[in-house]
C-alpha cells in the first residue's frame, strides 16, 4: 500500500515538480479521531460536539503551513456556506483571512445566521432564498468563527480564518498533499476540532517532497 | 294475673310503669337521635368548610400553577434560545444581556418601576439575572434594564453552584413586596451540562381576600408575610407555623385551629416550593371559622329545637299508648278477680269431694270389714242349727235358704270389699302369663255348678292356647261376672257363645247370648256401680258385676265393652293384653 502510494507520489511529483522546480511538497497522513462507523459516500457533514469540542463528522483536519508568506495581490475567490434541509451544506469552511463568505439560503424557511465568536461578531437577520444580495461577511481576522442560526438551535457551522494561503483538508483517511509551497522553515499545522490543533516544525526545499505524519 | 294484687290500684301501678318505661325509651331514642345529628352537623359544617376551603384554595393554586407553568415555559424557552446559547458557549458574555433582552421583547419595557403592576397575574419578570456555572451572578451591563436589584437582594438569588433543573424560591424585597424566583438551568448543546441559569424574579399572583375570608401569606426564613393581618395577630401565627411544618414537613395539611385576633380560625400551611435549591417557602392560610361556628349553633339550635319536639311527641305518644294499653289490663284485672273466686269456690268444692270420697272409700272399707264377721257368725249360727235333727223339714228348707242368703251377702261384701281397694288405689295385679282358656274351661264349670234348671248350652270358640297377661283370681273374676250375667239376662235354654280371638297385641273375648236387648238410655249406665237394667229387676243381683269387671279388665290394661244389644242378641267383650307385652322376666317365671 505504501510502496503503492510512494510510487504514485513520485510519479505525480516528477510531472507536477518539473515546470516548478522552485516549489516544495509536504504529504503525508494525520491520525484522525476513530469513528464508530465507516465514512458513506454521500453522507452528510456535520459540526458534532462532543463534551464542548466542536469537530467535523465523519471526521477531517485541515493542514496548513503558518509562516510569513508575501500574501499574492488580487481578490479572494468569494466562498459559500449555504443552508441546505436545515443544516450547513459544507460545515466546516477554511477560508484565508480577508475572505468574503457569502450565506446563501437554499432552504423554504428562514434562516438567521449569527455569530458571536470573538473573531468576527455578525448577525445576519431572518432572510430566505429570495435575499438579494446573497447575505455576506469578510473574516478579517484569523481564528475559528462559530456559526449558528438563530430560529435553528441546532444547526451549527465553523469557519476556520487562517491566515496562510497554504492549507489544505485532507480526505477521510486524514492523507493529505499540500504543494506550491515556498521554501524555508515553517510551522506545518493540523486543525482536528476546535480545541486540538497538531503542529510541526518543517524545512522546506525547493524542489522536494517532505513526508509529514501527525502525531 | 296474682301478680296484680288490690285490682284498680295494680292497674294504675302498671300504667304509670309503661308510661316511665316507654317515656324512657323515647328519650332514650331521642338524645341517641340528637347525638347522632350533632355528630353530623359537625362533620358535615366541617366537609363543608374543607370544601370551600380547598375549592378556594385550588384555585388560587390553580392560578399560580397555570401562571407558573407559563413563567417557566418561558424561562426555558428564553434559555434555549441560540443566543444566549452563543453568548454563553462562544466567549460572548457582553452579549449575554443585550440577547436576553432582546428575546424578552417586552419583558421589562424600559421605565416600568416594580410595583407598578396592575394586572392581577402579571408574567413580566420584575428582574433577571444570569448565574455563572460557579453560582456567581453574571453582572449585567446595565441594571435598570434588567430590573435593579440591592446586592444584598442580588445573594439571594443564588446558590452554590448551577441546578441541573429549575428552582423556585421567593424574595421578599424592601416594602414587602414578595417576588416569586424561578432558577432555570441553561444546558449547553455542546456539553450537555449546566453552564449558567437564568434567575428571573416574577411578581406573584395577587392573593385578594376571597368569599370565604381565606387570607394567604408567606412563611419565609422564619417570617411570616401576610400583610392583611394585624400586626400582633402576625406574631401570634409566627409562633403557629413552625409546629405545623415541623409536624407534617408541609404536605398537604388538614388544617390547625389557632386563635387569631381573638377569633378561631384554622391555620393551613403548605410548603411552596418541595425539594428546592431556594431557602424553604411555605404557603401560609388562614380560613376564620367564625361562620362555622355560628352556623354550627344554629344547626344544633335548630336539632335541639327538634329534639324537644320529637320528645313532647314521644312522651304524648306513650302517655296515649299507655292509657290504651292499661284498659285491657284493667278488664283482664276484673275477669281474673271473678275468675279467682270461682276457682277458690271450686278448689273448696273439690276438697270436700275428695274428703267426702275418702271417707265413703273408708266407710265401705270399714263396713265391709265390720259386716264380714256377723255374716260369718250368723252362718255358722244358721249351720248349726240345720245340722240338729229335731227341726221339720219346713224349717230346714228355710234354713237352707237363710244360709244360700248368707253367701250372697257374703258375695256383695266381697265385692265392695274389692271395690273400695279399686277406689282407694290398693289394688294392685300381679301381672303374669295366664292360660284363658283354662279361665274361660273353669268360669263354664262353676256356672253349670251353680246353675239350677235346664243344662246350660255354651258353646266355646277358642284359639288352641291364648295366653294373656293377668292376674288368675281377677281374670277369672271377670270372664265370670260376664258369664254370670249372660246366664242371669238370658233367655232361658238358648245357648251362650264364648269366642276368643287374638289381634295383635290384644285379646278379645267376646260373651254372647240371646237376651232382651238393653235399652238405648240404659247403655251409658250398665257400667255405674248399683246399677241394674229395668229389663231385669226380678233377677237377682247387686249391680256391681260389671263396674267390677270394666275396672278390673282396666287394671289389665284392657276393657269392657257393649259391643251389641239388639233383639235377642247381646254381645260383651272383656280384652285382655297378650302375654307376650309382659316383661321379659315375668315370662321366664311363668
Amino acid at each position: 500500500m505504501r510502496l503503492r502510494n510512494a510510487l504514485a507520489i513520485f510519479t505525480v511529483s516528477i510531472v507536477l515538480v518539473e515546470p516548478a522546480l522552485s516549489q516544495a511538497l509536504v504529504e503525508g497522513h494525520i491520525t484522525l479521531p476513530k469513528t464508530r462507523h465507516a465514512p458513506v459516500a454521500n453522507k452528510r457533514y456535520e459540526i458534532v460536539s462532543t463534551g464542548g469540542v466542536l469537530a467535523p463528522y465523519p471526521p477531517f483536519a485541515v493542514v496548513y503551513l503558518e509562516g510569513r508568506f508575501s500574501l499574492p495581490a488580487g481578490d479572494l475567490p468569494v466562498q459559500q456556506m449555504s443552508q441546505k434541509d436545515l443544516a450547513f451544506v459544507t460545515p466546516l469552511l477554511p477560508v484565508r483571512v480577508g475572505t468574503k463568505v457569502e450565506f446563501p439560503n437554499l432552504d423554504n424557511t428562514f434562516h438567521n445566521i449569527f455569530s458571536f465568536s470573538p473573531v468576527k461578531r455578525f448577525d445576519l437577520g431572518r432572510y430566505t432564498s429570495e435575499e438579494r444580495p446573497i447575505p455576506s461577511q469578510v473574516f478579517d481576522k484569523p481564528g475559528l468563527v462559530t456559526l449558528r442560526c438563530d430560529i435553528h438551535e441546532h444547526m451549527r457551522g465553523l469557519i476556520v480564518v487562517l491566515d496562510t494561503p497554504h492549507f489544505v483538508k485532507t480526505d477521510a483517511d486524514g492523507r493529505f498533499k499540500l504543494g506550491n509551497l515556498p521554501s524555508g522553515s515553517y510551522k506545518l499545522k493540523a486543525w482536528l476540532d476546535s480545541k486540538t490543533t497538531l503542529e510541526r516544525l518543517v524545512e522546506l526545499k525547493a524542489g522536494s517532497t517532505l513526508r509529514v505524519d501527525l502525531p | 294475673m296474682t301478680s296484680l294484687p288490690g285490682g284498680e290500684s295494680g292497674v294504675a301501678a302498671f300504667r304509670a310503669k309503661l308510661l316511665a318505661a316507654m317515656t324512657l325509651v323515647v328519650a332514650a331514642l331521642t338524645l341517641f337521635g340528637l347525638y347522632l345529628m350533632e355528630r353530623s352537623v359537625v362533620r358535615e359544617t366541617q366537609h363543608d368548610l374543607q370544601l370551600a376551603f380547598a375549592s378556594e384554595l385550588s384555585l388560587l393554586r390553580t392560578v399560580r400553577y397555570i401562571r407558573h407553568g407559563s413563567l417557566a415555559e418561558r424561562c426555558r424557552a428564553l434559555v434555549r434560545k441560540p443566543r444566549i446559547h452563543a453568548a454563553l458557549e462562544d466567549n460572548a458574555l457582553d452579549l449575554l444581556y443585550p440577547s436576553a433582552k432582546d428575546e424578552l421583547g417586552d419583558a421589562l419595557p424600559p421605565g416600568e418601576s416594580p410595583g407598578d403592576a396592575t394586572a392581577r397575574i402579571s408574567i413580566r419578570p420584575r428582574f433577571y439575572r444570569f448565574v455563572d456555572h460557579d453560582g456567581a451572578v453574571i453582572p449585567p451591563v446595565n441594571a435598570p434594564e434588567v430590573g435593579a436589584l440591592a446586592p444584598d437582594e442580588e445573594r439571594r438569588l443564588t446558590f452554590t453552584g448551577v441546578p441541573q433543573i429549575q428552582q423556585n424560591g421567593f424574595l421578599i424585597r424592601s416594602g414587602s413586596e414578595i417576588v416569586e424566583l424561578i432558577a432555570t438551568p441553561i444546558i449547553s448543546t455542546e456539553t450537555g451540562e449546566a453552564v449558567a441559569a437564568l434567575v428571573a424574579g416574577f411578581p406573584p399572583v395577587a392573593n385578594e381576600r376571597g368569599q370565604t375570608g381565606l387570607h394567604t401569606g408567606l412563611w419565609l426564613d422564619g417570617k411570616l408575610h401576610l400583610p392583611s393581618l394585624s400586626e400582633a395577630a402576625r406574631l401570634a401565627l409566627e409562633n403557629e407555623v413552625p409546629g405545623v411544618i415541623a409536624r407534617d414537613e408541609g404536605a398537604a395539611t388538614k388544617g390547625l385551629p389557632v386563635m387569631v385576633d381573638g377569633a378561631e380560625q384554622m391555620l393551613f400551611v403548605e410548603r411552596q416550593n418541595p425539594g428546592s435549591m431556594f431557602p424553604a417557602a411555605y404557603e401560609v392560610g388562614i380560613f376564620p371559622l367564625a361562620g362555622l361556628l355560628a352556623r354550627q349553633r344554629d344547626l344544633r339550635w335548630d336539632a335541639a329545637l327538634a329534639g324537644a319536639l320529637l320528645l313532647a311527641l314521644g312522651v304524648g305518644a306513650s302517655f296515649y299508648i299507655s292509657a290504651r294499653l292499661a284498659a285491657p289490663v284493667r278488664e283482664l284485672a276484673a275477669v281474673s278477680q271473678e275468675n279467682r273466686v270461682l276457682r277458690e269456690r271450686a278448689e273448696a268444692a273439690l276438697v270436700v269431694k275428695g274428703q267426702e270420697l275418702e271417707r265413703s272409700i273408708r266407710f265401705s272399707a270399714d263396713a265391709s270389714h265390720q259386716l264380714k264377721t256377723p255374716v260369718a257368725v250368723l252362718r255358722a249360727g244358721l249351720d248349726e242349727m240345720l245340722a240338729r235333727d229335731d227341726i221339720s223339714s219346713e224349717s230346714c228348707e228355710e234354713l237352707s235358704m237363710l244360709v244360700h242368703q248368707t253367701f250372697r251377702l257374703t258375695s256383695i261384701i266381697e265385692d265392695l270389699l274389692l271395690l273400695s281397694r279399686l277406689d282407694s288405689g290398693r289394688l294392685h295385679l300381679e301381672l303374669s302369663p295366664v292360660d284363658l282358656t283354662r279361665v274361660v274351661e273353669t268360669c263354664v264349670d262353676d256356672l253349670r255348678l251353680s246353675h239350677v234348671g235346664p243344662p246350660l248350652d255354651v258353646e266355646i270358640e277358642l284359639p288352641v292356647e291364648i295366653q294373656i297377661a293377668g292376674d288368675m283370681r281377677y281374670t277369672m273374676l271377670i270372664v265370670g261376672n260376664l258369664m254370670e250375667n249372660a246366664r242371669k239376662y238370658g233367655h232361658p235354654g238358648a245357648p251362650i257363645r264364648i269366642v276368643a280371638s287374638e289381634s295383635g297385641d290384644a285379646v278379645s273375648l267376646v260373651v254372647s247370648n240371646q237376651a232382651d236387648p238393653i235399652p238405648q238410655a240404659s247403655r251409658e249406665h250398665i257400667f255405674e256401680r248399683f246399677h241394674r237394667a229395668t229389663v231385669g229387676e226380678n233377677i237377682p243381683g247387686h249391680g256391681l258385676g260389671l263396674n267390677l269387671a270394666r275396672q278390673l279388665a282396666r287394671l289389665h290394661g284392657g276393657d269392657v265393652r257393649l259391643l251389641r244389644s239388639d233383639a235377642n242378641w247381646t254381645e260383651f267383650e272383656v280384652c285382655f293384653r297378650n302375654a307376650s307385652s309382659l316383661p321379659a322376666e315375668t315370662l321366664e317365671v311363668a
